[in-house]
C-alpha cells in the first residue's frame, strides 16, 4: 500500500474522466486506452487512501460494463467488501456480481465479512443482504442461514423483507434447509403488518411451491386470511398466484375462494389483477356459472381492448378454455383480434382454432383466415388451415366438393414455403382417396391452380429449381410450386378414365405450352406419364375419331418442344392405336399411318451398325399386301400374345378391385354414375396377328411360356 | 422471478445489466445481443412482451433506451411492466429529469437503486417514496 502525493492526486482520473475519454477514444485506440486504464486502477486499489481507491473500484466496475474481464480483482474486491468505509463496502457489494460466481474460492472469505456485517447498522445490514441476494450459492446459503434467519425478526421492515427475500433463495439452492426453518418464518409472517414484507413472505412460499410442493398446508391459511382481508394490488396479485397452484394440490380451497374472487372481480379496476383473476377463474372454476360468466365479460373487454398487450393476455386465458363451445362465445371477439394483431398473438389466435374447430365454425374459420392472411404469418396460416382440414381424417369438412373446388385452389395460390406444398400435396391425396368421387373434379381443380400460377409473372421468371449449397456440393430441390405441379399431374393421371374427352384435350392442350414446359423441367417424366394415360383414354374413348388426328399433333408438338425426341414414345402411341381400334376405325385413321419414317439416325449408326443389305436411305413404308402377309404368318403368335395379355390384365384388375373394397364405399356409387363413360371401350377387338405354331418360333417368345398357358387352358 | 434486467440504448450498448441467475461472461454477451435484436425491431404496435428460450422478455422503450426484463413463463407480465415503469419513475425523482447521460455517468447509484427494488430476483418494493427514502439513506452514509 502507498499513499499518492498531492501532485499525483491532481493527476488522478476520476470515473467521470474515464467515463468521457472511453467515449470519445476510437475503436482502434480502445485497446491502448484500457490496458493504460487497468494498469492505473491495479495501482489506485493498493493506495491507503479510501477515496482514491474507491473511484478505481468505480472505474473498474465501469470497465467491467464495457465487456473487460475483471476477475483478476476478485481477491481486491472481497477485500474491500470487509473495509471499515462504508462507500467502499457499498461499491464493492455492487460490484461483486461481476467477479463472483457459483464456482468461485473466494466465497468461502465472503461468509465472515457478511457475519460481521450483519451486526453493523441496518443500511449497512440492508446492502449486505442485497448483495447476498445476488452471489449466495450452496456452500454461502448453508453458512448463512442462521444468521439471515435471525434478521427476520429484526425490528426494521427493510430488514426483514430482504432477509425474507433472501431466504427465499437460500429455499430453493438447498431445500433441505426448509423444514424446521420454514415454521418459524411462517410465525413471524402471522404477525406482521407491513405489506412489502408480506409480500416477500408470500413470494417465499412461491418458491418453496418450487422444490417442495407437499408443505403447502403450513402456509394455506396464511394465504387465506390475506386474501380476505389485504386491499394492496400488489400484495393480492401475488395471492391470486399463489392460490392458483394451491387449487390444483387442494381442490378443497377453491370454494373458499369464490366469495374473494367474485368481490375482487367486481370491485377491481386494476388490470393486472384482473387478468390473474381471469387467469384463475378459467382453469379452475368452470363449474361456477356466476363468476365464470363474469370473468368471460371481463375477458371479452381484454379481446376488445385497443392496447395489444390485454388482447394478447386474452388471447392467453383462452388457452385454458378446454371445449369448442366455450370458445365459441368469444370467436367473434377473437377474429377481430386477429385482424389488429402481431405475429405473436396470431400464432396464438392460430392455436387456438387448430384445437377448437369444428363443423359449425369450419367455413367461417376457413373464409377468414384465406382473406386476412398477410406476408408475415401467411406460413403459419395455411399450415394450420391444412391442420385443421385433415384433422381427425377431414371430420371437420361436411362438403368436400366445396373444400375441392373453391378452398383448395385459394390455399395453393397462397402457398409459398416448401412445407407447406408437401402438406398440400399430402392433403390432396387423402382427400381424393378418401372421397374418390372427387377424382371427376381433378381436371377443373389442376386447371385453376395451374393457369393461375401461368398469368402470374413472377412464377415463370426463372427456373423452379432451388439451387441449393450443402456442404461443397450444389444440389438441386423443388420449389413449392414444382411440388403442387407434380402433385396435380399426378392426381390427373389417376383420375383420366373418369375424365370426359373435353377435359383430356384441355389438358394435353395446357401442357403443350412451352412456358409450362420450360418452367417445371423436373417434371417432364411426370408430364409424360400423364400424356400416356391420356392418350390411351382418348383412344378408347372417342369411337368417331374426331379427336385423334389432333391429339397426335398436339403429341409430337410436345415432344418436339421437350427436345427428347423418343421414337419409342411416338410409335407406343401407335401401337396403342393399332390395339385398341377396330380395323374399320383405323381405316379412318391411315392420314397417320402415311407419314415416311425419318432414316436411321447418323449417331446411332456408330453405336448399332446396320445390318448388311439394308438400304437406310429406303422408307420403310410397307404395302397393305406385305402386311397381309406377314399377317397370315405370324397370326398364330399374335393370338397367343394376346390370350396372355388378357390374362394378366384380369388378374390385374381382380387386385385393384380388393384394395379399393377395403377403403372406401362411396366408390362404387361413383362407379355406377361413370359406368356410361367407361362402356365407350371397344368390346369387339378382332384379332390381327395369328402365330404360327409348327414352324420356328418368332424371337422373343418362349415355349415354356405358350406350354405353360396350355395346361391352365 | 426476475432472471435478468437489460438496459440497452438503439445501438445495442448496454448501460446497465443485472443478473440474478448465474450466467457465464460468453453467455452474458450472448443473450445481450440476443434480446437486442429481438426487440429493437418490433413496432408500437406490437406486445410487449415475447417469448424467449423458455421464458419471457417484457420489455419498453423510454426514449432511446430499452428496459427489458426476463422472467419466468408463469409471471405476470403487466405487473413487471408496471415494475419497469416505476423504476423509470424512481429514476426521474432521483436524478431530476433523467436521462441516458445519468445513467452512464451515475451507474452505481442506478444499480443502489435497483437493490432496493429487488433481491433475489423477486420485487420487494413498490412504494417509489420509500425506494427513495432508502437510497438517500444510504447516501447519508457515504
Amino acid at each position: 500500500m502507498f499513499h499518492l502525493s498531492q501532485m499525483d492526486q491532481i493527476f488522478l482520473k476520476s470515473l467521470a474522466d474515464v467515463v468521457r475519454t472511453s467515449r470519445t477514444t476510437s475503436q482502434y485506440d480502445k485497446l491502448t486506452f484500457t490496458t493504460q486504464t487497468i494498469a492505473d486502477i491495479k495501482n489506485e486499489l493498493q493506495s491507503r487512501q479510501e477515496s482514491v481507491r474507491y473511484q478505481a473500484l468505480l472505474k473498474l466496475f465501469f470497465l467491467a460494463m464495457e465487456g473487460n474481464n475483471i476477475r483478476w480483482a476478485e481477491f481486491q474486491i472481497i477485500n474491500l467488501m470487509g473495509s471499515g468505509d462504508f462507500q467502499l463496502k457499498l461499491g464493492a457489494q455492487l460490484a461483486a456480481h461481476l467477479v463472483i460466481d457459483n464456482q468461485s474460492q473466494g466465497l468461502i472469505m465472503v461468509t465472515n465479512v457478511f457475519i460481521k456485517e450483519f451486526k453493523s447498522s441496518h443500511i449497512e445490514c440492508s446492502s449486505t443482504l442485497s448483495c447476498l441476494g445476488t452471489i449466495a450459492n450452496k456452500d454461502l446459503s448453508d453458512s448463512l442461514l442462521s444468521h439471515v434467519l435471525k434478521l427476520t425478526t429484526n425490528t426494521k421492515p427493510l430488514i426483514r423483507k430482504k432477509a425474507i427475500a433472501v431466504l427465499s433463495k437460500i429455499f430453493t439452492i438447498n431445500p433441505l434447509n426448509i423444514p424446521g426453518n420454514l415454521e418459524m418464518v411462517i410465525q413471524q409472517l402471522q404477525k406482521e403488518t407491513n405489506i412489502s414484507v408480506l409480500a416477500c413472505g408470500i413470494s417465499l412460499f412461491c418458491s418453496i411451491m418450487k422444490v417442495a410442493p407437499k408443505l403447502y398446508p403450513l402456509f394455506l391459511s396464511i394465504v387465506y386470511d390475506q386474501i380476505s382481508k389485504q386491499k394492496s394490488n400488489w400484495l393480492l396479485i401475488k395471492l391470486v398466484r399463489i392460490s392458483n397452484k394451491l387449487i390444483s394440490l387442494e381442490p378443497r380451497f377453491q370454494g373458499k375462494l369464490i366469495e374473494h374472487y367474485t368481490r375482487l372481480l367486481n370491485q377491481t379496476n386494476s388490470k393486472s389483477l384482473q387478468y390473474e383473476l381471469i387467469y384463475s377463474i378459467m382453469r379452475h372454476f368452470k363449474n361456477h356459472s356466476q363468476l365464470y360468466e363474469s370473468a368471460g365479460d371481463i375477458l371479452k373487454q381484454f379481446l376488445n381492448h385497443q392496447d395489444p398487450n390485454l388482447r394478447c393476455l386474452g388471447l392467453e386465458c383462452l388457452t385454458h378454455i378446454s371445449t369448442s363451445v366455450g370458445l365459441m362465445e368469444f370467436q367473434e371477439q377473437i377474429l377481430e383480434s386477429f385482424k389488429k394483431s402481431d405475429y405473436f398473438s396470431k400464432l396464438q389466435i392460430l392455436q387456438l382454432f387448430k384445437d377448437f374447430t369444428n363443423q359449425n365454425n369450419f367455413q367461417t374459420v376457413i373464409e377468414f383466415f384465406l382473406k386476412y392472411s398477410d406476408m408475415e404469418s401467411n406460413d403459419k396460416i395455411i399450415e394450420s388451415l391444412i391442420f385443421i382440414i385433415t384433422k381427425d381424417k377431414f371430420i371437420n369438412v361436411d362438403d368436400p366438393e366445396k373444400l375441392l373446388l373453391v378452398y383448395i385452389p385459394i390455399i395453393a395460390q397462397k402457398i409459398d414455403s416448401i412445407d407447406n406444398a408437401i402438406r398440400f400435396k399430402e392433403l390432396l391425396f387423402e382427400l381424393l382417396t378418401r372421397v374418390p368421387g372427387l377424382k371427376v373434379y381433378s381436371d377443373q381443380l389442376c386447371n385453376q391452380i395451374l393457369q393461375t400460377y401461368a398469368t402470374q409473372s413472377d412464377s415463370l421468371q426463372g427456373p423452379t429449381l432451388n439451387i441449393v449449397k450443402r456442404h461443397t456440393q450444389l444440389k438441386y430441390s423443388l420449389n413449392h410450386r414444382e411440388i403442387i405441379f407434380k402433385s396435380l399431374i399426378m392426381i390427373v393421371g389417376e383420375s383420366v378414365k373418369l375424365l370426359k374427352l373435353e377435359a383430356l384435350t384441355n389438358i394435353i392442350k395446357f401442357l403443350e405450352q412451352l412456358n409450362i414446359l420450360n418452367c417445371y423441367e423436373s417434371s417432364l417424366s411426370d408430364i409424360d406419364s400423364l400424356l400416356f394415360k391420356i392418350y390411351i383414354q382418348i383412344i378408347k374413348s372417342d369411337p368417331e375419331n374426331q379427336i385423334i388426328p389432333q391429339m397426335e399433333q398436339l403429341i409430337k408438338n410436345i415432344y418436339t418442344k421437350l427436345h427428347n425426341i423418343s421414337i419409342v414414345k411416338i410409335s407406343f402411341f401407335y401401337e396403342s392405336l393399332i390395339q385398341i381400334k377396330s380395323r374399320d376405325q383405323l381405316q379412318q385413321l391411315y392420314n397417320l399411318f402415311e407419314e415416311d419414317l425419318p432414316p436411321i439416325n447418323l449417331e446411332a449408326q456408330k453405336l448399332i451398325k446396320p445390318p448388311e443389305g439394308l438400304d437406310i436411305n429406303k422408307s420403310f413404308q410397307i404395302d397393305i399386301s406385305e402386311i397381309e402377309k406377314i399377317k397370315n404368318t405370324n397370326s398364330d403368335y399374335i393370338e397367343q400374345k394376346q390370350l396372355i395379355q388378357q390374362q394378366q390384365q384380369i388378374e390385374q384388375n381382380q387386385g385393384e378391385q380388393q384394395d379399393q373394397n377395403s377403403e372406401i364405399q362411396i366408390k362404387v356409387e361413383n362407379e355406377e354414375e361413370l359406368k356410361p363413360l367407361n362402356n365407350k371401350i371397344d368390346q369387339n377387338a378382332n384379332k390381327i396377328f395369328i402365330i404360327n405354331r409348327d414352324e420356328e418360333l418368332p424371337p422373343g417368345i418362349n415355349q415354356d411360356d405358350i406350354n405353360k398357358f396350355k395346361e391352365e387352358e | 422471478m426476475i432472471r435478468f434486467i437489460l438496459l440497452q440504448n438503439r445501438q445495442g450498448k448496454t448501460r446497465l445489466s443485472k443478473w440474478y441467475v448465474y450466467y457465464d461472461d460468453a453467455e452474458k454477451i450472448k443473450l445481450q445481443n440476443e434480446v437486442h435484436r429481438l426487440i429493437v425491431c418490433r413496432d408500437t404496435k406490437h406486445t410487449n412482451f415475447l417469448e424467449f428460450r423458455n421464458y419471457k422478455i417484457i420489455y419498453k422503450r423510454y426514449a432511446g433506451l430499452f428496459f427489458a426484463l426476463c422472467v419466468d413463463v408463469s409471471d405476470n407480465e403487466l405487473t413487471m411492466l408496471e415494475f419497469i415503469h416505476l423504476y423509470v419513475e424512481v429514476l426521474d425523482k432521483y436524478f431530476g429529469n433523467v436521462c441516458e447521460l445519468d445513467i452512464v455517468f451515475n451507474f452505481n447509484k442506478a444499480y443502489s437503486i435497483f437493490d432496493e427494488m429487488i433481491v433475489g430476483g423477486e420485487i420487494i418494493e413498490t412504494s417509489k417514496q420509500v425506494i427513495i427514502n432508502a437510497v438517500k439513506n444510504i447516501e447519508l452514509l457515504d
